[in-house]
């Protein structure tokens, strides 16, 4: 008994053992797991598409700095319910992405830091951001994050089925400029190739249908919401915009019942005209579209929203930054080795540009490195005329949600169109005046 | 006088060292229940998120509760999964009870079978039906179409979304009905079967005349235990629906999960969480009353 | 006996309760089948199942990746635990209400039995707020203690303890042996049917835990199987593939479905068990 007690003391500090030399930096992020295919990647160059870019660039940023031991966390889209838990059980990551329409939400309540100080100290001013990333992250003046990417919603044109159709002017897809001229030429290709037109998401996803919406009224020159408490679901704007959404899908221009996997998979095999989705998936088909085995080859083409409505040119972005959650358990070393990876990802942003996501800073837009990616000229005006969701309505996330189960239920045709838009609207108010 | 002293102080000990068993379980009982109930009834009169209380407003959730179209059509959701799930599974597990009350090898197997999907947890079986059910990829799709028929997207369709999760909770839960119906049966005294059929009396009669009623507190029993556990519906629907087609599948708990932490409304939350609790103990409280009867008669 | 003896069930009977069981199998076969195949493969035509070419290359990732393998040893651990925690707790506390007098032990016991009418819903929201203000989220004791305080077990096993003789601790009280001797030595293992029951219950509740451990345990090592094979579930368009995802659906149920043939048996006796009380 006594010997044991003796021994107790040596097997302590055996316990203790050494000390982990290296910082850890939690570092939380969405854009999907691909550890199976990414996982051991370390350049960047070489990956594709948001998952594995991101992989490659943190497995990359670690093995350059081996003081510092990344833990990625990786959340299930877009993380938010997550980091709310984590946030109220005071144990945030120290890095996490997030969207700018969700910076306010978190801001308002003191749940982020400001990194205006930490960017500066290495060597990042907000004046090397582009306007529409600038505009992205900075709250009453302070910068809430890094910004890492613009990004938009875009139609994905599949060429050989346009070409099929006739549809093909200039070796330029022919795009409608009005709603009729968009019934015509859906029947049009749809006559001719048998196919649906429009491949859109309408199942188990609410920012699909949203994004949408959104942007057909904003074309008409209608804002989103009409202050900071009430939303403008029940404006004629409104009305118009998911009527036209309704319209089409009843008359079987949009292909059914598909959730994100599904519409992407039937895009992928060739089963549908225009895939509606966004800037992240660019890099990715046009890798498509170089495989002699894809229904793609060689016939991939990638636009903004066409303009279908008289009222303003304008395109909806919004963008992804790493921010940083307060936490008082953060130290000095842990802060500055969070720096040192947001220095890595702004100077290898390029890398990230590559997914098909806008790059955030001004000196990578004007670079032809850029310029010169494919399909990227074709929707560069999006940078000029994009507009991000007001700063001033907070809770973006929860109307998102309200709003696109109800676009999703009116243009499936469960619901009248009126009715939508009177509980959207009811909804997305009591949201905006529950806090 | 000293040992008078003692002699009480080993009573006051005898009165309360009993205490000291149910001292440790009734520790976390106060702990785990008592006061975080306590803290939900007070959120639920209050205006905030995870992050801070704003103000006290008393009964408003409550009022704001039932005049939400949103909640009560949960409300709704909820009663009717209970409707299509438990007669569904008690039937279904008492019929397998009975065919399968046999000491045969088959019989064995079968049982094994039907109880296999239960020690599933909820995720993975929701997973196994969300893929079942793609309208075309799924093995539901692949069968239509082997059949020369057109795959139905289950889970859009604001009419069959809500059948689809209760049938995949049936096919997740029918294996315990099963076995508490067949340990009921087995109880059963088996001279009655051999008196009736003395009396010639035929199959159907003596189902009706002596299997039913003597199990009839284990009907009860299976129908309280399942419509407890279904009004707690959550997983299914959070990972299959998320609530949709239009609100169509979405039930009070992932409506309380929805409202407090993506909608930041946690005393509206609170507020569905009680309201939840109230339905819940009356059906605990029927419980009670029905089996503590059937004790009685 | 049984029914069995008097009657074989018709065959009508007999063809139907087999087609049930395919509809029961069905689905696990085919996520099984997929699980042999390759992700692209899948992409384009999961109809292309039940044709070769198969693959253990799914297999391969999962055990290279090891994320599942985290996920449960996480709930291996929390259900043991909260398991262990469970017989222990409502055993004393059975046992001080079944034969020991104290005061207001009736009271006591009511209210007990009141707990047994609260879900979890009603509690979890408090729950979170407590293990926030202690700083305790994202560890074994968050995932575990809320699961200890469930009145049920102390409920089977009062039952169960009130229908031992009384003449068992009364011949030990003659003999000299206190209280916790004859808990301990004496009355626990004649409840050990009970215990089987209870554990077993516990095990499958712990095991089957979803909200909690979504709002609790979010920190990449404590994420538990249910929370994270939903996880990886909810976007595969963007992650690992089909065939990927269903071989984590296999991993994750074949221990389960294992230890169930195993022990099937003691389980389903077990779970009979309860019925009677």
């Amino acid at each position: 008994m006594r010997y044991l007690l003796a021994l107790l003391p040596l097997a302590m500090l055996s316990a203790c053992g050494k000390p982990e030399a290296r910082t850890e930096l939690t570092i939380q992020r969405f854009f999907g797991a691909c550890q199976a295919e990414f996982g051991t990647l370390a350049d960047p160059a070489k990956a594709e598409g948001e998952c594995g870019i991101i992989t490659a660039m943190i497995n990359q940023f670690e093995a350059a700095n081996p003081d510092i031991k990344v833990v990625e966390n990786t959340v299930f889209w877009p993380g938010y319910d997550q980091l709310t838990a984590q946030l109220a059980a005071n144990g945030p990551p120290d890095l996490v992405t997030m969207h700018s329409s969700a910076i306010p939400d978190y801001e308002a309540r003191g749940l982020l830091e400001p990194l205006d100080a930490d960017l500066a100290a290495v060597g990042i001013t907000p004046d090397q951001f582009t306007a529409a990333a600038r505009v992205g992250v900075m709250v009453d003046g302070k910068t809430m994050g890094l910004p890492i990417d613009v990004w938009a919603p875009l139609w994905h044109v599949n060429m050989n089925l346009f070409r099929q159709a006739g549809l093909v002017a200039n070796d330029q897809p022919v795009l409608p400029t009005s709603p009729e001229e968009f019934f015509a030429q859906a029947a049009q290709f749809q006559e001719r190739t048998g196919k649906p037109y429009l491949v859109q998401i309408s199942t188990k996803d609410s920012s699909g249908p949203m994004r949408i919406f959104y942007v057909w009224m904003l074309q008409q020159g209608a804002p989103l919401f009409r202050d900071a408490r009430h939303a403008n679901f029940d404006s004629p704007a409104a009305r118009r915009a998911l009527s036209f959404m309704k319209d089409l899908y009843q008359r079987g221009y949009s292909a059914k019942n598909l959730d994100y996997a599904s519409a992407v998979s039937t895009f992928l095999k060739g089963e549908g005209g225009i895939l509606v989705d966004g800037t992240w998936m660019v890099g990715k088909f046009d890798a498509f579209a170089h495989d002699a085995t894809s229904p793609l080859y060689r016939g991939y083409a990638v636009r903004s929203f066409p303009f279908l409505f008289e009222g303003r040119r304008v395109a909806l972005v919004d963008g992804h930054n790493w921010v940083m959650p307060t936490d008082a358990k953060r130290t000095a070393r842990e802060r500055e080795a969070a720096q040192r990876f947001l220095k890595y990802f702004a100077a290898n942003d390029f890398q990230w540009a590559r997914t098909g996501h806008f790059p955030a800073y001004k000196s990578i837009i004007e670079s032809a490195q850029w310029q010169q990616l494919p399909h990227r000229g074709d929707i560069a005006t999006i940078t000029q005329i994009g507009e991000p969701l007001p700063k001033y309505v907070r809770r973006q996330s929860a109307i998102e949600y309200v709003v696109g189960e109800e676009v999703s239920a009116a243009y499936t045709g469960a619901k009248p169109v009126d009715r939508a838009l009177t509980d959207m609207q009811r909804r997305a108010n009591e949201i905006l005046q529950s806090y | 006088m000293a040992e008078g002293s003692g002699l009480r102080r080993a009573a006051t000990w005898d009165r309360w060292s009993g205490a000291l068993f149910v001292a440790p379980y009734c520790a976390f009982f106060v702990l785990m229940l008592v006061i975080p109930l306590g803290l939900g009834i007070h959120l639920a009169m209050t205006r905030g998120d995870l992050f801070g209380i704003d103000e006290f407003v008393g009964f408003d959730n409550f009022a704001r509760l039932f005049a939400d179209p949103v909640f009560l059509r949960t409300v709704w959701n909820t009663i009717y999964f209970v409707l299509l799930t438990v007669p569904a599974m008690t039937l279904t597990g008492l019929a397998l009870a009975l065919v399968l009350n046999h000491t045969s090898r088959w019989a064995a197997i079968l049982r094994a079978i039907f109880f296999a999907s239960t020690v599933l947890s909820v995720t993975v079986v929701a997973l196994i039906w969300r893929l079942v059910l793609i309208p075309e990829g799924g093995l539901a799709g692949v069968v239509a179409r082997a059949i020369g028929e057109q795959p139905i997207a289950f889970l859009s369709e604001q009419a069959l979304a809500m059948p689809a999760v209760a049938v995949t909770t049936i096919w997740w839960g029918l294996g315990l009905p099963m076995v508490l119906f067949l340990a009921a049966l087995q109880q059963i005294p088996r001279d009655l079967y051999e008196a009736a059929a003395l009396d010639r009396a035929s199959k159907m009669r003596m189902l009706f005349s002596i299997t039913l009623p003597s199990i009839r507190r284990t009907i009860a029993l299976v129908l309280v235990i399942e419509i407890i556990l279904q009004f707690q519906l959550f997983g299914q629907a959070h990972l299959m629906t998320g609530g949709g087609p239009n609100n169509s599948t979405r039930p009070i708990v992932l409506f309380i999960y929805q409202t407090g932490w993506k909608q930041w409304q946690l005393g509206y939350a609170a507020a569905a969480a009680q309201v939840l609790f109230v339905m819940i103990a009356l059906a605990a409280m029927a419980q009670y009353y029905i089996t503590s009867r059937k004790d009685k008669a | 006996m049984s029914l069995a003896a008097v009657h074989k069930p018709p065959r009508t009977a007999i063809v139907l309760v087999t087609l049930a069981a395919v509809f029961m199998l069905a689905p696990m076969l085919w996520v099984l089948i997929l699980s042999f195949k390759d992700n692209t493969a899948l992409m384009a035509d999961t109809g292309s199942a039940f044709l070769p070419p198969w693959t253990i290359a799914n297999y391969r990732s999962i055990v290279g990746e090891g994320q599942v393998f985290t996920w449960l040893m996480n709930s291996v651990i929390v259900s043991l635990a909260m398991t262990a925690g469970v017989l222990m707790l409502s055993s004393l506390a059975a046992y001080g209400f079944a034969r020991l007098e104290f005061p207001g032990r009736k009271l006591l016991f009511v209210i007990v039995l009141f707990g047994l009418a609260i879900p979890e819903q009603a509690v979890i929201i408090g729950r979170h707020q407590m293990f926030s203000a202690a700083s305790l989220h994202n560890t074994y004791a968050a995932l575990v203690l809320p699961g200890l305080s469930m009145p049920f077990g102390v409920f089977l096993m009062t039952q169960y303890f009130r229908a031992i003789p009384k003449e068992i601790d009364e011949a030990a009280l003659l003999d000299g042996a206190s209280r916790l001797r004859i808990f301990w030595r004496i009355l626990l293992p004649l409840t050990i049917p009970a215990q089987a029951t209870l554990g077993i219950f516990t095990f499958f509740h712990a095991w089957n835990d979803y909200w909690w451990p979504l709002i609790s345990a979010t920190n990449r090592d404590m994420v538990t199987l249910t929370v994270g094979i939903a996880a990886t579930q909810v976007n595969f368009a963007q992650s690992e593939g089909l065939g990927f995802l269903m071989a984590q659906a296999v991993f994750a149920g074949v221990p389960t479905l294992l230890v169930y043939l195993v022990f099937q048996k003691y389980i389903v006796r077990a779970v009979a068990g309860a019925a009677g009380q």
